[in-house]
């Protein structure tokens, strides 16, 4: 091999090592960047004051009745939930359903609760084209007990009936895992549901389309 | 004598030449694979990602999300300015510097103005795509866009999306017409919310003006407080 051959085979190398050198540096680089794991660049915000705890009266009395709502995604409508404490110690639940701006205010349902239970309306109550909305009955200690899917104006569906309960329809089909929550809405039809398996595991999640009453199992988990 | 002189003169010249060759060569390298790196974002929307993300509104259009159609919301923008009818958050008295958080564990979003919180809400990340962790800002504020992307049963095609806020390439803040599982992840990593919250927060948040950022954004993995925005491998 001539000196000419292995200074052009020492510049190939060379060359070629150069290449490989600056691809890596790139890739190190854009890989690498220093990170934090804290953002701490933010002033720090003022403690909450704890306000003072409203001695109890002299003499027992039943609370004064609560008025709660939820307004739907779009501002358009929302749904009223108004509770009365009964002296039998029972709850009434009122539900009704208004515009955004509380006009038109229409009569739903009303339903008395014993004290073990309460009822709530969850933030995803309306349906993403406000045509639907749920409500929830709650076991205190927190798990769901019954979800109930109305039209907006209470009118019944086509079956006749005024609600669908959407917790015992789901028992009645029999899939094999337990009703956990109903999240929201996928679509304008299809309530969410999340389930536990009989090993107390998270189980699927499920579509329940309001119109057909249909139970669909999900490949993805919600 | 001299001609050996000469030949290690040429070979010393040859090696010198070998290196600084090498040495560009290296850095046109180096240069060329950091923009190739770079030059490929991290994109939500896979369609429109690849056209600019403009106002566009098209009412006569049908969506489709999660393989169900989806009637958009009628948007009329000479309306809009005529009568924007944007809340406005927090008390006029507010001042400070105005910061978005995302808390992903809790899907929270939240406000403030200095020390003042002036928004809490439900929020819906990416569960079909990753919502970008780090600190940015708000580099585009659009009334309505069209949102396309996904592949097969995860296709989606959103015409009028309300109310977004980029933030990060494709990725932004906006309202949600298709669905209402706030609080529960349910995006392709754009962080959704209703359309009053998306509405108000429009009307609040700022865009880049002459030369300042837009408002700060931070998403967080955990968010405490203020000072306290836990992110786990940030992009950023």
């Amino acid at each position: 091999m001539t000196i000419r051959h292995q200074l052009e085979l020492e510049t190939i190398s060379a060359v070629t090592l150069a290449a490989f050198v600056g691809i890596f540096l790139a890739m190190y680089n854009n890989n690498h960047r220093p990170k934090s794991s804290i953002f701490s660049s933010i002033p720090v915000m003022q403690e909450e004051q704890v306000s003072a705890v409203s001695p109890l009266p002299a003499v027992p009395v039943l609370p004064k009745p609560q008025i709660i709502s939820q307004i739907s995604s779009d501002g358009t409508k929302q749904v009223i939930m108004r509770t009365t404490y009964n002296k039998d110690n029972t709850q009434t639940y009122t539900f009704s359903t208004a515009d955004g701006s509380g006009a038109n205010e229409q009569a739903i349902i009303s339903k008395i609760l014993d004290s073990t239970k309460t009822m709530n309306i969850p933030f995803n109550t309306w349906s993403p084209d406000n045509k639907y909305f749920f409500v929830q009955e709650q076991i205190k200690e927190g798990s769901t007990s019954g979800i109930m899917a109305f039209k907006a104006l209470g009118e019944p569906f086509n079956s006749g009936e005024k609600y669908f309960d959407v917790t015992d329809l789901f028992i009645k089909r029999n899939t094999g895992n337990n009703f956990s929550e109903a999240t929201g809405w996928a679509s304008e039809t299809l309530i969410i549901i999340n389930t536990t398996a009989p090993n107390n595991t998270k189980g699927p999640s499920y579509w329940f389309e309001v119109p057909s009453k249909a139970i669909i199992q999900l490949s993805t988990e919600f | 004598m001299v001609q050996i002189l000469y030949i290690l003169v040429e070979m010393a010249k040859k090696i010198i030449a070998i290196y600084f060759i090498s040495v560009f060569v290296g850095i046109v390298f180096f240069v060329g694979a950091s923009f190739l790196l770079k030059s490929q974002p991290d994109c939500a929307n896979s369609r429109t990602c690849k056209s600019d993300l403009l106002v566009n509104v098209d009412n006569n259009a049908i969506g489709m999300f999660q393989g169900q159609k989806v009637i958009p919301p009628k948007i009329d923008l000479a309306l809009d300015t005529l009568k924007p009818e944007y809340a406005v958050l927090g008390a006029s008295a507010d001042t400070g510097e105005k910061h978005i958080y995302i808390n992903l564990d809790t899907q929270t979003l939240y406000a403030y103005q200095g020390k003042t919180q002036v928004m809490k809400t439900l929020i819906s990340s990416g569960k079909w795509g990753r919502t970008p962790v780090g600190n940015f800002n708000v580099w585009s504020k659009l009334r309505s866009t069209r949102m396309a992307g996904g592949s097969g049963a995860d296709a989606y095609d959103l015409p009028n999306v309300p109310y977004v806020m980029y933030f990060y390439h494709d990725f932004g803040l906006h309202g949600a017409y298709w669905h209402n599982n706030f609080g529960h992840t349910m995006s392709h990593g754009c962080v959704n919310m209703r359309i009053v919250d998306a509405k108000e927060l429009y009307g609040w948040i700022d865009g880049p003006v002459s030369g300042q950022k837009g408002t700060p954004v931070s998403v967080c993995n955990k968010f405490i407080s203020p000072n306290t925005c836990v992110q786990e491998n940030p992009i950023n």
